[in-house]
């Protein structure tokens, strides 16, 4: 057919079809009465317009149905898995409930049904295979195997879960708030876990949220997940808006926007309104409706469509929704001042211990009565400040808190704080208790990071104190102490060494006899001596302490001093007796504070590193990862206590080669630690020579050497070139040349790292011990054996008379004192050496 | 698949935004036919088959922004001719065998109908072929009708033709490619 001959069909077509049918053949073969073709072609199409049933009249819908079917019919089975039925279905596949043929436990197997569509959906499904198989979690279904068949459609196998949508589950039975609140947390945890691996899940919905048989929570279908910090420029998420359920999506994603941690922070929220009260928030005044004061503004804060406005992160919602169930205030809602105030009054029956809100809390308290103080200049309120309970009850807070929740730059915390110190700075007619608000405020600025401005109001405070109270008074001794702990925090030892020796002698001159307030302040002696290094002296001083403290019997001072005598022993590698004084803390701890209490997990941390030590390694796991549980709920993730906590618990799990694990853990605390401390900092350090730790042991020689010389660096630098710190960075640096091999350069690192441990320890310290062992081996490698010999026999001689020797280095020395002597053909000296047990 | 729709009117479409369209295409292709399984006719006859939310939304992402919301549809409409015939043509191979090719499209069983459908609509891609060789403008215009739902008004504003030349050439081309369709069954 050509352009000509369609017109002419067309132009008859036309003019026939509104004829009368028995007219039509006629008009049509009279038009052309050559062409009996074209006649019977008109003929038909006209047919076809009368009928009118063609797919073209059916539309595009049945075209649709026709190609498109629900289920794979010929697939039976994928692997080692034998297909059983469909379980579900979407717009990107299948999904099939499946058994293992040679096992027969049951799995889910997901299939991208029409692989060949476009790469974006196979790129898709890819993400979420490369997603499960990151995630590693009990509150998330997890990956068992994948594959592709052989037309190239990939598939995935994952747990499967047999369980109920948490809406369903909640509605199953009666279910008090405190119940879903608590399944609530349980989403939450998992949903940080996905965060913390940088994914964010983008679908969250009941739906997705199964709860199984025995109650445990599981998420389900990253189908749509995505990488935090993969944002292509121009990829706004428009696909995934059409994909996400519209009433769970934030507006961001609905405006097509890119989603992030925030907006899976969204979906939550409207979870948790579904949870409380059975229904959809429809509109925004229906979002104000479970009730409870609180938990409107929980919910409203978590699906706040300003994000500014909306929590920080799923840490912040559960934070809150964990402040609502301990009757504590809530972080959301930092403008309302009397709310906090009044709240915290509230809950002053309770026993203090309080979550990371408590600063917040402490800091409106003080901004509170500051108000009604330069509002009504009322006397009674004025002296009821003067006996400090409400200083004293602040310091508590922040002591058995270490409140910073959350990293330094938390800004709702700093406004906060910044209110209450322009607050005080107005206190001038009070000047008092002005002092006492730059002393209280010193110290929380000093938690938050904000060292400078501690160090502005702590000296104020001491000047003002010494001019109003007097040179020698409590409350000068008081600031001194407070002064040298920030002079620790900076690291200047030896500053804060001469401050508290003042303070102990106003103290002393004061007081007779011994009494708590003497004891306080000689814990911070010994807390400043161990800071500096000096385990010998911090010893001796703690010891005094617990010895005028026996009789105390439980107490929070009596408990911190013995927190630092276990510091101390620690250090100075007594190990023996910080496990034993360390477990008799953490009772003591328990019973003073409560179980989970950060205290507690600093004793756990404490026990953890003597098992470490002493080889322990999983009774040092176990104790890290308690503690660690504890670090977390109290701190969150983004917390230098957390991040300590992560570097010992991937150092112990490196130390049972378990290189992957431990490496992702110390990864996220040197993060977490070079944000909050910047670059140069004994924390950072610390990440940093276990990351060099596992490059050695991995033979990864050039990273190794570049974590140990960025340690010894950094500690140079903080310790002005003396401390036993240092050492262990040459020592480190030694087995990296050792590892070359290069033994002039690993002998003259041992024997300067010998020199640091003997200076700074004791010439008889484990640490000397070790370095002599290395030292002798790097000789022995060299060929220098009469250099060596005395070496090992020396490092020998200090493991040996360790209260725990450590086996390794003894069994080290002794193999390489036995081919010593065997090159140095003296049998005799060898035979001896090979029977020792 | 062969071809993409360009963005014509000089607007190149990048390939993730094409990728989108086919995504989209797909999932509006399954949301039809599963209408047409649950007899929700209601749903899906009307004449704008093809504006429902995901295309709202595809269409003022910022990929698109550059093109006209009509002409947006006109490419849309290219995007599900050529999701549809491919999946046809996947339909096709398999009725015939496809060696060992295990094959996660179809279901033979579903609704009765076989693949009967898929080679009705690979005849309709080869008759609009030959309606496009000797009237491009009229092949464009089943694209708009009957694969992108444009209605009559939308179609003669995308062809720039009046409203009687559409529904003209739209009945006289339906009636032709009915009449090719039957030949082929």
């Amino acid at each position: 057919m050509d352009a000509t001959r369609w017109e002419r069909l067309q132009s008859l077509f036309h003019d026939a079809v509104d004829r009368p049918p028995a007219e039509r053949a006629r008009f049509l073969r009279a038009a052309c009465p050559d062409d009996p073709a074209m006649v019977d072609e008109v003929l038909a199409a006209i047919a076809e317009d009368e009928q009118g049933d063609s797919l073209l009249d059916l539309g595009i819908e049945y075209a649709a149905e026709r190609v498109t079917g629900a289920t794979p019919e010929r697939l039976r089975e994928i692997g080692p898995y034998r297909l059983l039925r469909t379980i579900g279905e979407g717009g990107m596949g299948v999904v099939f409930l499946a058994e293992r043929t040679d096992l027969g436990t049951s799995a889910a197997v997901k299939i991208l049904r029409d692989a060949w569509l476009s790469p974006s959906r196979r790129q898709r499904f890819a993400a979420e295979q490369r997603t499960l198989a990151r995630l590693n979690h009990p509150g998330i279904a997890r990956l068992f195997d994948a594959g592709t068949l052989s037309d190239g459609t990939p598939w995935i196998v994952m747990e499967f879960v047999e369980g109920v949508p948490l809406t369903a589950h909640i509605q199953s039975r009666p279910f008090p708030v405190e119940a879903r609140l608590r399944l609530f947390l349980a989403v939450c945890e998992a949903v940080q876990y996905a965060h913390r691996h940088l994914i964010v899940h983008r679908d969250l919905k009941p739906s997705n949220v199964l709860v199984t048989t025995d109650g445990a929570v599981k998420l389900l279908d990253f189908g749509i997940a995505k990488d935090i910090g993969e944002v292509r420029p121009g990829d706004a998420g428009q696909t995934i808006a059409r994909l996400m359920t519209p009433a769970y999506a934030a507006p961001e994603q609905a405006r097509g926007e890119a989603a992030g941690v925030q907006s899976d922070v969204y979906s939550l929220g409207v979870m948790l309104f579904e949870l409380l009260t059975g229904v959809l928030p429809v509109a925004p005044q229906s979002r104000t409706a479970t009730g409870v004061a609180d938990l409107d503004v929980l919910c409203t804060t978590a699906m706040h469509p300003d994000l500014a406005r909306r929590y920080a992160s799923v840490e912040a919602l559960a934070r809150d929704v964990s402040h609502y169930l301990a009757s504590e205030p809530l972080e959301a809602r930092p403008d309302s001042l009397r709310y906090r105030a009044g709240k915290f009054v509230r809950r002053n029956r309770r026993p203090l211990a309080a979550a990371a809100a408590v600063i917040v809390a402490a800091v409106s308290l003080v901004a509170f009565y500051t108000l009604r103080l330069t509002d009504a200049r009322n006397a009674a309120l004025a002296e009821a400040l003067r006996t400090r309970r409400i200083q004293s009850m602040m310091l508590a807070l922040f002591n058995g808190g270490d409140a910073a929740a959350g990293p330094s730059e938390d800004l709702r915390v700093l406004t906060l704080v910044d209110r209450g110190l322009r607050e005080a700075q107005g206190l001038t007619g009070e000047p008092r208790v002005q002092a006492d608000m730059f002393d209280a405020l010193g110290g929380i600025y000093q938690k938050l990071g904000n060292l400078p401005q501690a160090e502005k109001l702590l000296t104020d405070a001491l000047d003002a104190r010494r001019r109003l109270a007097g040179p020698a008074s409590d409350d000068v001794a008081a600031s001194l102490v407070a002064l040298a702990r920030l002079r620790v925090a900076q690291a200047r030892f030896a500053d804060a060494e001469r401050l508290v020796r003042d303070a102990l002698a106003i103290r002393r001159g004061r007081d007779a006899g011994p009494t708590p307030a003497l004891a306080d302040t000689t814990t911070a002696l010994g807390e400043v001596m161990v800071e500096k290094g000096d385990y010998p002296a911090a010893i001796a001083v703690l010891e005094d302490v617990e010895a005028a403290r026996a009789a105390e019997g439980d107490t929070p001072e009596h408990a911190a001093s013995l927190r630092q005598l276990v510091n101390a022993y620690f250090y100075a590698g007594r190990l023996e007796d910080a496990q034993r004084v360390g477990r008799t803390t953490l009772e003591m701890t328990r019973r003073v504070h409560g179980a989970r209490h950060p205290f507690v997990a600093d004793d756990l941390i404490n026990l953890g590193a003597v098992a470490h030590e002493r080889g322990q390694y999983a009774e040092a796991e176990a104790r890290y990862r308690e503690a660690l549980a504890l670090n977390e709920g109290w701190y969150g993730a983004e917390h230098t206590r957390t991040a300590s906590n992560l570097t010992m618990l991937g150092r112990t799990l490196v130390r049972q080669n378990r290189f992957d694990e431990g490496v992702e853990y110390l990864q996220r605390a040197l993060a977490v630690q070079e944000r909050v401390y910047g670059p140069v900092h004994p924390a950072v350090a610390s990440a940093v020579n276990d990351l060099g730790s596992v490059a050695l042991a991995r033979k990864r020689l050039d990273d190794a050497a570049a974590a140990f010389s960025r340690m010894a660096d950094i500690y140079r630098a903080v310790y002005a070139g003396k401390h036993y710190l240092i050492g262990i960075a040459l020592s480190n640096l030694g087995s990296v040349a050792m590892e070359r091999p290069d033994y002039a350069r690993a002998e003259s690192l041992y024997r300067e790292a010998i020199a640091i441990f003997s200076d700074t320890q004791s010439p008889t310290h484990l640490n000397v011990g070790i370095a002599r062992i290395k030292l002798g081996r790097a000789l022995l490698r060299h060929g220098r054996l009469a250099e060596a010999e005395p070496e090992l026999l020396a490092g020998m001689d200090i493991l040996k008379t360790q209260t725990v020797p450590s086996v390794g280095w003894v069994k080290n020395a002794r193999e390489d004192l036995v081919a010593l002597y065997d090159r140095m053909k003296q049998p005799e000296k060898a035979a001896a050496l090979r029977a020792q047990p | 698949m062969a071809t993409h729709p360009s963005g014509g009117d000089g607007v190149p479409l990048e390939r993730a935004a094409l990728d989108d369209l086919f995504s989209a295409a797909y999932e509006e292709l399954r949301r039809l036919a599963s209408a047409v399984r649950r007899s929700d006719h209601g749903s899906t006859r009307s004449a704008t088959t093809l504006v429902n939310e995901a295309w709202v939304k595809l269409a003022s992402s910022p990929r698109f922004t550059a093109v006209s919301h009509l002409h947006f549809k006109r490419i849309a409409a290219r995007a599900m001719r050529q999701v549809l015939i491919e999946a046809a043509r996947r339909r096709h191979a398999t009725k015939r065998g496809g060696g060992d090719i295990q094959f996660v499209t179809l279901d033979e069983s579903a609704f009765g109908v076989g693949a009967g459908g898929a080679d009705e609509i690979l005849a309709l891609e080869t008759a609009l072929a030959a309606l496009a060789q000797v009237s491009p403008r009229q092949a464009e215009m089943v694209e708009c009708r009957f694969f992108g739902g444009l209605d009559v008004v939308e179609t003669a504003a995308v062809l720039d033709v009046s409203e009687a030349t559409v529904q003209r050439d739209w009945r006289a081309a339906k009636a032709w490619l009915a009449k090719e369709l039957r030949k082929s069954r």
